[in-house]
């Protein structure tokens, strides 16, 4: 086993068990702090495919300011004791819910492993993005492919975020009646 | 060959991960747990989008990246707005 093999493995467990406790820790701020540690791993994950740029964006970003935000509000809005609510009422759902869960995978799995992508995969150059890294680094290609052949996503971009701003705003907003 | 140099290992990876969010999704009842499914589903599409960047060798994989990312970004501010509000209106927050 080579060392890229090694540490694809160990980032792909850390994945994936971190994800698993999102999903089963039962005090919601365990769950976050599960959810940074998946989002740190895939900042790696994104490391050992060489882009140092959106690695990290992934940590600054994701799991710097925009988990943050949401460590605040979940914070506030747990109540002391964890937030572990009453008994459950929809016992089943636990069982539907894996159950839907091993299809899905299953069939994904699957899906993966009898198409033709790994082959068609390994057409070289299409772009040239090893190239442009190459030449200008990392960020640079980002940003000359953001700027030139992005350029009207990047504008949208903005213009969704003004309106989430604005959404936000509007949503907490407290009314002079209440 | 290692393992590391086929997408279909960074693929499997993206697909357990999304499916654990859609499970998540799916079982609990606390919105801020639910929506932290919904930003493991996103992530784990980000990580096929740069694979597939990686091994086609093209850039527009970081694109898609960067735009998940703002989206999920302005999600989460709305989403938590909202959560908030129905919060201050209930003083419960679990969905069932």
């Amino acid at each position: 086993m080579v060392a890229g093999d090694i540490a694809f493995l160990v980032l792909a467990t850390v994945a994936v068990a971190s994800a698993f406790g999102v999903v089963t820790f039962r005090n919601p701020i365990y769950s976050m702090l599960s959810l940074i540690l998946n989002l740190l791993s895939l900042a790696f994950f994104f490391l050992t495919l060489e882009s140092i740029f959106v690695a990290t964006i992934q940590v600054l970003i994701y799991a710097g300011a925009v988990m943050v935000l949401f460590l605040f509000v979940v914070t506030m809005l747990t109540p002391k004791g964890g937030g572990i609510s009453g008994p459950d009422r929809l016992r089943w759902q636990w069982t539907a819910g894996i159950g839907l869960a091993i299809i899905l995978a299953g069939g994904l799995i699957i899906s993966l492993l009898n198409g033709s992508i790994a082959d068609g995969a390994k057409v070289a150059g299409m772009n040239g993005l090893s190239a442009a890294v190459a030449r200008y680094g990392n960020a640079q290609a980002f940003g000359e492919a953001l700027f030139h052949g992005f350029s009207f996503p990047f504008e949208v971009t903005g213009v969704l975020l003004v309106i989430a701003v604005l959404g936000a705003v509007v949503l907490s907003r407290r009314f002079a009646h209440e | 060959m290692p393992i590391s140099d086929h997408v279909t290992a960074y693929l499997i990876v993206s697909a357990l991960l999304f499916t654990i969010g859609a499970m998540g999704v799916l079982v609990r009842r606390n919105p801020l747990v639910m929506f932290m499914s919904i930003e493991l589903m996103l992530n784990a599409v980000n990580l096929s989008f740069m694979a597939f960047a990686h091994f086609l060798n093209s850039v527009d994989g970081w694109m898609f990246v960067f735009l998940v990312l703002t989206v999920a970004a302005a999600e989460v501010v709305v989403g938590l707005a909202i959560i908030v509000s129905i919060f201050r209106s209930r003083h419960e927050i679990d969905v069932d």
